[in-house]
């Protein structure tokens, strides 16, 4: 598109330069061509103008010439008056008068036409007759004559009438002058200055005076002549020589400009008085041509370099136009590739502002089938519950039926709590309203926690369940452990809903050092299931809001759709991260990973004697893991994946006398099981080292026969290092059931200043009972004014932290704590701890955002405080 | 009556209290202390004098006291009208008071009872 553009304004522009150059050759040479013509038409008529007036100046030159030589003759005649007959001494006179003023000659012009000559040669008139008419009818005459040599004169005649002794009369008194007179007088000939020569011809064209290389006698022979010398056709002459006599007919003057080969001469021809002659006169153009033919070429060469320059001028616009065009175009093709971009860009960005709708459409669906669903969900227990109660109401006799009613009443309220919870959970988090509640949590808790939660569910769906715990080191992080269990739970219950009778669930935890530093572990969970998988597009959303794989496979099941969304989101809120890998049929697993910072735990705490042990668990790793964690508290053991081989080494031990200290068997195992095999051994051996069960499931059903079969406890899987300890602790005969207790080991808070503001009697007394044991020196303040008061009026340092009630008269536990911080003493930021019935999230928030330190929930727990105040007090 | 079974009579958690407070004895002054508290007397008043901040600070003081003495369903109810009077009163909160006072005098009466067998008075 663009070349194309391109080419054309190229084809454009070079066909104006041809048009432009074109015409501008032509406008030059026209320009040429007019002033040449122009200067020629221009010469011609300046030569018209130079040759009338000369010959004017001629012909006036003659006129006046003649007008003097006629009026010395008149003078003559003055002087010698015709009153008397003519003498001799009349002639001499006349003679002599004549000759002073030098006339050839001088005679009477007789009536018969004749000359009497008074002295000179004898004339004879060339052409009488016109001369004899004028003379007779008495005008002044002049005329050629030819003398007696053969030389042509100029004949003046002045009408007089002497008469004669004969009695004959003269017509005129007649003088002669030489012809060269009249040209040297009127400087005829062609001079140095001028180009210019004149003839004098008569009405039959011969000359009266012939100047300049004409040799014919005739003017018209002359011209007729020159035009053939040069090749000319001869029928021009005769035009010009027509129409040159009729100009002479009729006396008017003839202009005309002649030209023969390379000549061309302008003549011009004008009658002369007294005579019947005509003056010629010729100006050659040949020296003047030479000179306009010089101007001409100059004028050509200026005309052409003039076209030249502009041509040039034009080519370097032209070029630096083309130049320019090009650029622009350059330009105009990389803006509208630039525009095409855009164009695609706006595209792009119309398909995603059209997936954008989609999505919300799809979101505001979802969200429909999430309400419709949900009233469903909700309706379906609710109306259990209405309805249940209306049929205990009807049977209040019959407590059987009653307390059955009850029972599905329970049920289904606890099931729309949980949806409920749910739902709260999500509109906390659609609002952002989430925050993480951190605080010390063992996993070793966590983990024992949820197994014991689980448990019975799996239970009831007769499902196979292990838990692995791989070298935990840190066992105690900070983190949020109410969510931490709801991630847990929601992924746990989803596997056991989603596992048939019969499956296995797989709930395993390693740790990895942590990519955010020393003071961080990575704990890596898996939760693996063989269920019914899922397809491949709900994998892809199973983490959005209101999802649940389609109604028919999964009709069974309930839920608000909203588990795994609250999951991810606690996760992503946690700085963790959630995949899951599933195969339709298969099974599902689900792997979090979560960075958590370790809690100082006191290692040198745990340690137990150093007994020899033997472990026996079908899984290897679990064996080795758990040997490397009693080494670490200081047990020897060895491990042994079966029943039988563990009665064997037993035995070899015993023989020995290097008896196991204490055995720890799986329950499940391979061919003889746990509570076999301890029969087996306290068979085979009397021996009393304890025997402990290890086992991930509830015991309560094996208890009585695990105890008959002499196991003396049990240890719950997984086995953390702490579970280690705690659970082999009681063996050690210095055994405690609570191994942490409230101890005086605390001795750094003995004596401390401690504000308890309380504006319950009873609480307060209840606090102080429980505090006293610390051996703190507690204060009460009733209200938070008090306590603000006491505070301020006490010694700087004196009290080493606070203990807030938050709903209190007069100013709230929040109230104070803002006067307290913003008080101008140096111990402002003493610790204050918060103790409140309210325990919800916000209200902890609200505490921190009050200038708190730390929150404790009512009821007061003595453990809690102490640990705060150890925290908080230097 | 042992103080067990006063618990179980007010509906309360004694292992609860006791692994807190840790004697009988204890547990004993402060279960007698409950009936000196003002606290009910305030709810009652304030609730007539439409003093529903006052409410909302009385009933959660009562709350609090179950909570550190374990009187779980005295805890319970009082809980909830707690919740419906913090942002003032609410349809709930009439009906609640009445489960309120119920839950109290079953609360007082079983402490009385405790009392007058110890020979207390």
């Amino acid at each position: 598109m663009g070349v194309n553009f391109k080419d054309k304004t190229t084809r454009f522009l070079t066909f104006s330069l041809i048009l432009v150059s074109i015409l501008c050759v032509l406008v030059f040479s026209f320009l040429a061509f007019f002033m040449g013509s122009r200067s020629q038409n221009t010469l011609n008529e300046v030569g018209t103008i130079y040759m009338s007036g000369m010959s004017e100046q001629i012909s006036i030159h003659f006129e006046t010439t003649i007008n003097l030589r006629l009026s010395q003759v008149q003078a003559l005649i003055t002087t010698v008056p015709p009153d008397k007959t003519v003498t001799d001494s009349t002639r001499y006179h006349l003679a002599y008068n004549a000759q002073a003023r030098g006339f050839d000659s001088l005679g009477f012009y007789l009536e018969d036409g004749t000359f009497d000559m008074i002295y000179g040669q004898s004339l004879e008139l060339i052409d009488p007759d016109p001369f004899f008419d004028s003379v007779a009818n008495g005008q002044e005459k002049i005329a050629v004559a030819l003398n007696d040599s053969g030389e042509k004169v100029i004949v003046l005649a002045c009408p007089s009438s002497y008469i004669f002794n004969n009695g004959t009369q003269s017509m005129a008194l007649i003088a002669v002058l030489p012809v060269d007179y009249i040209s040297q007088t009127l400087s005829l000939d062609e001079s140095d200055n001028t180009l210019v020569y004149s003839h004098i011809i008569r009405l039959d064209g011969s000359f009266v005076i012939r100047t300049g290389d004409a040799y014919r006698d005739s003017y018209f022979d002359r011209i007729q002549g020159l035009f053939e010398d040069y090749g000319e056709n001869a029928q021009v002459a005769q035009e010009h020589i027509a129409s040159l006599q009729t100009a002479m007919a009729s006396r008017q003057v003839y202009s005309s400009v002649f030209v023969f080969g390379d000549q061309r001469r302008h003549v011009y021809c004008t009658p002369l008085a007294y005579s019947e002659w005509y003056l010629v006169t010729v100006m050659p153009y040949n020296s003047l041509n030479s000179s306009v033919n010089q101007l001409s070429h100059e004028w050509g060469i200026m005309t052409f370099l003039s076209c030249s320059i502009v041509l040039l001028a034009l080519l370097l616009i032209f070029a630096r136009y083309l130049s320019l065009t090009r650029q622009q175009i350059d330009l105009l093709e990389t803006a509208r590739q630039e525009a095409v971009r855009s164009q695609k860009e706006a595209l792009v960005a119309k398909e995603e502002a059209i997936l954008a709708k989609e999505d919300a459409i799809h979101a505001n669906k979802a969200k429909s089938e999430f309400l419709s669903n949900m009233s469903h969900d909700i309706r379906t227990p609710m109306n259990a519950i209405v309805g249940m109660t209306a049929i205990a109401i009807t049977n209040l006799d019959n407590p059987q039926q009653v307390q059955n009613c009850l029972k599905k009443i329970s049920l289904s309220s606890k099931h729309l709590l949980g949806l409920i919870n749910d739902v709260l959970d999500m509109s906390k988090i659609e609002s952002g309203k989430m925050s993480l509640n951190m605080d010390l949590v063992s996993l070793r808790e966590v983990i024992d926690g949820i197994v014991s939660i689980i448990q019975p569910q799996i239970k009831m769906k007769k499902q196979q369940f292990d838990v692995f715990i791989h070298d935990i080191s840190a066992e105690n992080v900070c983190c949020d452990s109410v969510r931490l269990n709801q991630i847990l739970l929601n992924i746990l219950s989803n596997a056991v809903k989603f596992t048939p009778e019969g499956g296995s669930i797989h709930l395993s935890l390693f740790e990895e050092p942590s990519p955010k530093g020393t003071d961080f572990i990575r704990i890596h969970l898996s939760v693996k299931d063989t269920g019914i998988g899922m397809s491949e597009e709900f994998k892809n959303k199973i983490f959005d809001s209101f999802s649940r794989e389609d109604n028919t496979r999964v009709h069974k099941t309930e839920g608000t759709g909203l588990g795994m969304t609250i999951t991810k989101y606690i996760v992503d809120a946690m700085g963790g991260t959630i995949k899951v890998q599933s195969e339709q049929g298969e099974g599902t697993e689900f792997r979090i990973v979560l960075d958590f910072e370790k809690a100082e735990i006191l290692e040198e705490d745990m340690v137990l004697p150093q007994w020899n042990m033997l472990v026996v668990d079908d899984d290897e790793q679990l064996c080795s893991s758990a040997v490397a964690s009693l080494k670490s508290i200081g047990v020897k053991a060895d491990w042994t994946l079966d029943g039988e081989t563990a009665v064997q080494m037993v035995e070899s031990h015993h023989k020995k006398h290097d008896d196991y200290q204490i055995i720890l068997l799986d329950w499940k195992l391979p061919g003889m099981d746990g509570i076999q095999t301890a029969r087996e051994i306290r068979q085979k051996i009397n021996h009393a080292a304890p025997i402990l069960l290890i086992s991930a499931y509830d015991w309560s059903e094996i208890e009585e026969e695990a105890r008959n079969a002499g196991i003396n406890g049990f240890i719950a899987k997984p086995l953390f290092k702490s579970t280690l300890f705690y659970g082999l602790k009681p063996y050690t005969g210095l055994s405690s059931d609570q191994p942490v207790h409230v101890s005086e080991t605390h001795t750094d808070l003995k004596g401390r200043h401690i504000l308890l503001a309380e504006d319950n009697d009873l609480n307060w007394e209840i606090a102080n009972e429980l505090l006293s044991e610390l051996n703190l020196n507690l204060e009460w303040a009733e209200n938070g004014k008090i306590c603000v008061d006491k505070f301020s009026q006490s010694p700087i340092g004196f009290y080493d932290a606070i203990i807030m009630d938050l709903r209190m008269p007069v100013m709230t536990g929040y109230e104070a704590a803002v006067a307290i911080r913003n008080l101008e003493r140096p111990d402002a930021d003493i610790p204050i701890i918060a103790m409140t019935a309210d325990a919800f999230a916000e209200d902890i928030q609200h505490c921190l955002d009050c200038g708190m330190n730390a929150h404790a929930a009512k009821p007061i727990d003595i453990r809690e405080i102490t640990r705060l105040l150890e925290k908080f007090c230097k | 009556m042992s103080l067990q079974s006063c618990y179980i009579e007010l509906e309360g958690d004694y292992a609860d209290v006791i692994g807190r407070l840790r004697t009988e004895r204890l547990v004993q002054k402060f279960v007698f202390k409950f009936l000196d508290d003002p606290s009910f007397d305030l709810l009652c008043r304030s609730l007539e004098a439409k003093d529903y901040d006052e409410a909302f600070r009385a009933s959660h003081t009562i709350k609090g006291v179950c909570q550190n003495l374990s009187f779980t369903k005295l805890f319970q109810s009082s809980n909830q009208l707690t919740e419906a009077l913090r942002n003032g009163w609410s349809p709930e909160a009439e009906e609640l008071a009445v489960q309120v006072t119920a839950d109290y005098n079953q609360t007082v009466k079983a402490i009385k009872t405790l009392q007058a067998e110890n020979g207390v008075v």
